[in-house]
């Protein structure tokens, strides 16, 4: 590997800083930033100010106000309202739509960057014809298929079309991470005796974590993400996933605001978790959807 | 198969065959059949019966669908426009080493905690012309009646401003990536040419993050054919058909008007000209052999 | 590195496994009867006739309401239609709406439900009955009280204006002055939902025409679009607009958030034109103006029309259907039948609803507004023409772009008269 994962550019290669001490301050760029700080920020506060506030005090207080009299109300009613259930089932929804595509691209990504043969390069073209196709164009015959398989009203409904329409990418990422990968490496593992499926598993896997991981943010960005497909191929509460749960709760909470806009942080909340969790390889992952 | 003489072992095409086979009953059929439903009247009830050329020629003489097309050309370029300098700025300002910058990104990066459902039903909740803060701010900013949903041109920007709300951050953080990688020799010998900020920034960087930016920008582009989420939320493709851009149009169509052949005519716009768009860019960016070149970079 | 593929290899068996564990939960539901339902503030009774349902039928068959959210309750019905998970029993609205399933045979008639029972048959206003029958058969049973669209208004801002309620065209337009210069919007309205605008259309083409100018629409003559009613009317919502009297940002509100209602209850807007459900909802959002400060009154006359005053146009009732595939047929055809019930009926009078059975003026005086019970039944009684709404009687694909030009309409984005061109040319 030549490329060291973004995040540790900073830290591990000193060197390569951009020099420290003469400069002076950016006021321009500060001003701007600072700007753009407002204009994410406000929203926010004036999200989670509204979700603890009392349903009748929304109307009354100013928007931007403090709550004079805050509550968790908002948050319980939302749980309440099945919101756990919608978040264990994007879970499930998310999970499984990263390990399929983490499970189907990286085969492809290896066969296409190792194969002889013009037939590799057929693949890689097959796939890049989806780039740019959105799921949506296709929901319909989607919605066909899945109801002539029986997964209608099914969370496998969500998942497998998510999972092919995040391939094309994936796969673009995954052939460019591995094609990084030295050919002396290649020939020491032949040296070993090693296999197509062994040099696989020890060296290419390995070797294309950063890509691997990649891949698996931005299939799981898709998952978490979607609402058309929840919308078209799901129906009943059991199935329902956090963002089509939010898209009826919109109807729901009627002017209770605060009980909806409680909803939307505490949609926030996996995520966050996750972030907290596992940021280097998320903000890295996200980073490498970038690619360089 | 162990491979003793012959250079290091290849694999079959038997390692792409599932994803190939997943791709193509998940993504390719389906691509297939939108063409096929485009030629029948279906009205998602039993089955779709062979009407030839109908929809297109119907197609071809929409004002609605006409409209739909112009707008969406209108949105990807405006959330190009709008998200690509933003974020290219934010994105190597936040790529600087001073401290505060970390504090900063943390929360410049909250929308990426949010999905488009959430960040458009909070919008819409702000947008609100009589409960909403827009109504306190909305003034300052020359729209004393806050009627911002309710307007042709206030519905359009809302949708490429949320958009952008949503998406400047993962930009930036892409951008970030590209700055950080920045040797700064390069820096150091412009700044030794009296090089400055300005000319750092447009001869060093800019180059420099060339391949970032389309990166970014494909990801923009191929995003913005794909909005649903915020303008079904926020907009309902209103008012009128103001921002029925086409995957709203083709939603409206196939699942409030149940006229599934003509929305597949509709999606089969889209495919085209997606496909056209993938097409352009991997022969003029060199967006797949780009990845393979990284080397010293 | 072996840890790595470790957690990789854990990851896809899960996948596997949710997989087939999802793929196995498909055909769910074999004694569960699925009872979808529009959700809003009137379904309490439902779901007490569903509890009460199941504390009879006990263990063999369970009922479980199904609540579809406000505006996506007609596009999920149909895309489940499609599917082998339908539901058992569904709520609509009669006519065009469930024409199509009637057509792909996907209905069960409830004509030898109604033979067998008479008495359930003579339960119902004939008339409402009537409404729930495609070309003859019936397949829909009232569920609903009667739902006409009235002018509803705020007492105390008219009072503090020294107004009464309007009665005529020419009051209505001294009204929207009065209220202008109160500072107070005249009239309510959720234009970024076209469904609340195509009420005034509907009243103004009545009130100007006639109930024959959309019956001629109805029957599928499309020019019935070009009929000088209409122009008339579509006029008159233009010259409503320019005299602000729906206020300079309705087309930014929206209906299923509750902000038109919000804004009668709070006195922000004058006037509310909605169905009567309008009642129900105040006293859930806001119950002390429901009780004393919420008037409602038939809309107003236009002087030289020729339509008849006391026409109502609304929903009669909603309906109640049965898909022909249910395994659970019979046990429908008894919920069906609980809803001639009384404890049905008090929960309707009680939730402020007007039954559209015959006995229902028995049980207004446990009305939480009796008086507003009685005025709607009369109205109906009265009523020699009760139009359905457009978007119901009209085939789906024609009221979906129908909506949008009442919306162009309201919004000046068309004219009168390219809006009847535009409504002319649909199929």
């Amino acid at each position: 590997m030549r490329r060291p994962a973004p995040a540790r550019a900073g830290t591990a290669r000193p060197a390569r800083r951009r020099p420290r001490a003469p400069r002076r301050p950016n006021w321009l760029a500060g001003t701007g930033a600072l700007l753009w700080l407002l204009v994410v920020g406000l929203p926010v506060y004036v999200l989670l100010v509204a979700s603890v506030r009392p349903r009748e005090g929304y109307l009354s207080e100013g928007p931007l106000t403090p709550p004079a009299d805050p509550t968790l109300d908002n948050y319980v009613g939302a749980v309440r309202n099945g919101f756990l259930t919608f978040v264990a089932n994007t879970a499930v929804v998310t999970v499984a739509v990263a390990a399929l595509v983490v499970v189907l691209a990286v085969p492809v990504g290896y066969a296409v960057v190792r194969a002889r043969g013009r037939w590799a390069g057929g693949v890689l073209r097959f796939f890049l014809l989806g780039l740019a196709i959105p799921a949506q164009a296709v929901v319909i015959p989607v919605y066909l298929i899945i109801r002539e398989l029986g997964l209608y009203d099914t969370l496998a409904a969500i998942i497998l079309p998510t999972a092919a329409f995040a391939l094309p990418v994936c796969v673009l990422i995954l052939t460019g991470s591995m094609r990084d990968i030295s050919e002396d490496l290649y020939e020491a593992m032949a040296l070993d005796g090693a296999g197509s499926v062994r040099t696989f598993l020890r060296l290419v896997v390995p070797l294309s974590r950063p890509g691997i991981a990649t891949v698996a943010t931005y299939a799981s960005l898709q998952a978490w993400n979607g609402l058309l497909f929840p919308l078209i191929l799901t129906q009943s509460r059991d199935q329902r996933v956090i963002t089509l749960g939010l898209f009826e709760f919109q109807g729901q909470y009627r002017v209770d605001i605060p009980g909806m806009l409680a909803a939307v942080a505490l949609s926030a909340v996996p995520i966050l978790i996750l972030y907290l969790v596992a940021r280097r390889s998320l903000v890295n992952g996200l980073m490498g959807v970038g690619g360089k | 198969m162990s491979a003793a003489a012959g250079g290091p072992a290849r694999p079959g095409a038997a390692w792409a065959l599932p994803g190939a086979l997943f791709f193509l009953v998940f993504a390719v059929v389906p691509l297939l059949l939108v063409g096929y439903l485009s030629l029948t009247s279906w009205e998602g009830l039993g089955a779709p019966r062979f009407t030839g050329a109908q929809n297109w020629v119907r197609l071809a003489g929409d004002p609605v669908m006409r409209q739909a097309v112009v707008l969406s050309a209108a949105l990807t370029a405006a959330t190009w426009l709008v998200q690509t300098p933003i974020s290219l700025l934010l994105g190597v300002w936040a790529a600087g080493p001073q401290r505060n910058r970390a504090v900063l990104s943390a929360v410049f990066f909250t929308p990426l905690l949010f999905s488009s459902a959430a960040v458009a039903i909070v919008w819409k909740t702000l947008l609100d012309p009589n409960f909403g803060p827009i109504t306190r701010v909305g003034p300052w900013l020359g729209l004393p009646d806050a009627n911002v949903l309710g307007s042709s041109a206030g519905a359009f920007l809302a949708v490429v401003f949320v958009s952008a709300w949503q998406f400047i951050p993962l930009h930036t953080l892409i951008y970030q990536g590209g700055a950080r990688q920045i040797p700064a020799v390069l820096y150091g010998a412009a700044e030794i040419d009296g090089a400055g900020r300005f000319r750092r920034f447009w001869h060093v960087t800019l180059p420099q993050l060339r391949h970032t930016i389309t990166t970014s920008s494909v990801l923009m582009v191929v995003g913005a054919l794909t909005y649903f989420e915020t303008v079904l939320i926020l907009t309902q493709g209103g008012p009128g058909t103001d921002t029925s851009i086409v995957p709203y149009l083709m939603y409206r169509v196939g699942f409030a008007g149940y006229e599934m052949g003509y929305a597949s005519a509709i999606a089969a716009t889209l495919v085209v000209a997606a496909t056209g768009v993938s097409l352009l860019l991997v022969r003029f960016t060199g967006f797949a052999a780009m990845r393979s070149t990284r080397e010293g970079m | 590195m072996v840890n790595f593929k470790r957690r990789a290899v854990f990851a896809a068996a899960t996948a596997l496994a949710v997989l087939a564990l999802t793929g196995c939960g498909a055909g769910s539901g074999d004694d569960a009867m699925d009872v979808w339902m529009y959700q809003d503030s009137l379904n309490v009774v439902q779901q007490a006739a569903v509890d009460r349902f199941n504390a009879e039928h006990g263990p063999d068959v369970t009922a479980t309401m199904v609540e579809v959210p406000g505006d996506g309750y007609e596009d999920r019905l149909r895309t489940v239609m499609g599917s082998d998970d339908q539901p058992d029993v569904f709520f609509n609205w009669g006519g065009g709406g469930i024409r199509p399933y009637v057509e792909a045979g996907t209905l069960l008639p409830l004509d030898d439900l109604l033979a067998d029972d008479p008495e359930l048959r003579d339960a119902f206003l004939p008339a409402v009955l009537q409404a729930g029958q495609v070309d003859g058969v019936q397949y829909g049973i009232p569920l609903r009280g009667t739902q006409p669209v009235l002018l509803f208004y705020n007492r105390e801002v008219f009072a503090e204006a020294g107004a009464e309620p309007p009665r005529t065209w020419e009051d209505v337009l001294d009204l929207v002055e009065v209220f202008q210069e109160a500072g107070v919007t005249p009239f309510a309205l959720a234009g970024a939902t076209p469904w609340t605008e195509q009420m005034w259309l509907q009243y103004l083409v009545d009130r100007y025409g006639g109930p024959e100018v959309f019956a001629r629409i109805q029957s599928g003559d499309h020019e019935g679009w070009r009929d000088p009613a209409v122009l008339r009317a579509a006029e008159t919502v233009r010259d409503l607009v320019e005299r602000g009297a729906f206020g300079d940002n309705f087309g930014s509100v929206s209906y299923t958030e509750g902000a038109a209602s919000a804004l009668l209850a709070q006195g922000r807007a004058a006037m509310h034109l909605m169905g009567a459900w309008e009642y129900s909802t105040q006293l859930a959002d806001a119950p002390a103006f429901a009780e004393s400060g919420l008037g409602y009154v038939p809309f107003p006359a236009m002087p030289g029309g020729a339509g008849d005053p006391a026409n109502l146009v609304g929903n009669p009732t909603n309906f109640f259907s049965v898909t022909a595939d249910s395994p659970h047929t019979e046990h429908a055809l008894a919920f069906l039948r609980t809803t001639a019930d009384e404890e049905y009926v008090r929960d309707m009078v009680a939730n402020g609803e007007v039954p559209t059975t015959a006995d229902a003026a028995e049980h207004f005086a446990d009305a939480p507004d009796p008086e507003y019970a009685e005025f709607q039944y009369e109205l109906v009684q009265r009523a020699p023409s009760f139009t359905l709404s457009w978007d119901q009687a009209l085939p789906p694909s024609v009221a979906a772009p129908m909506h949008t030009e009442i919306q162009r309409l309201f919004n000046g984005q068309s004219t009168p008269e390219r809006f009847t061109d535009a409504l002319a040319a649909l199929r």
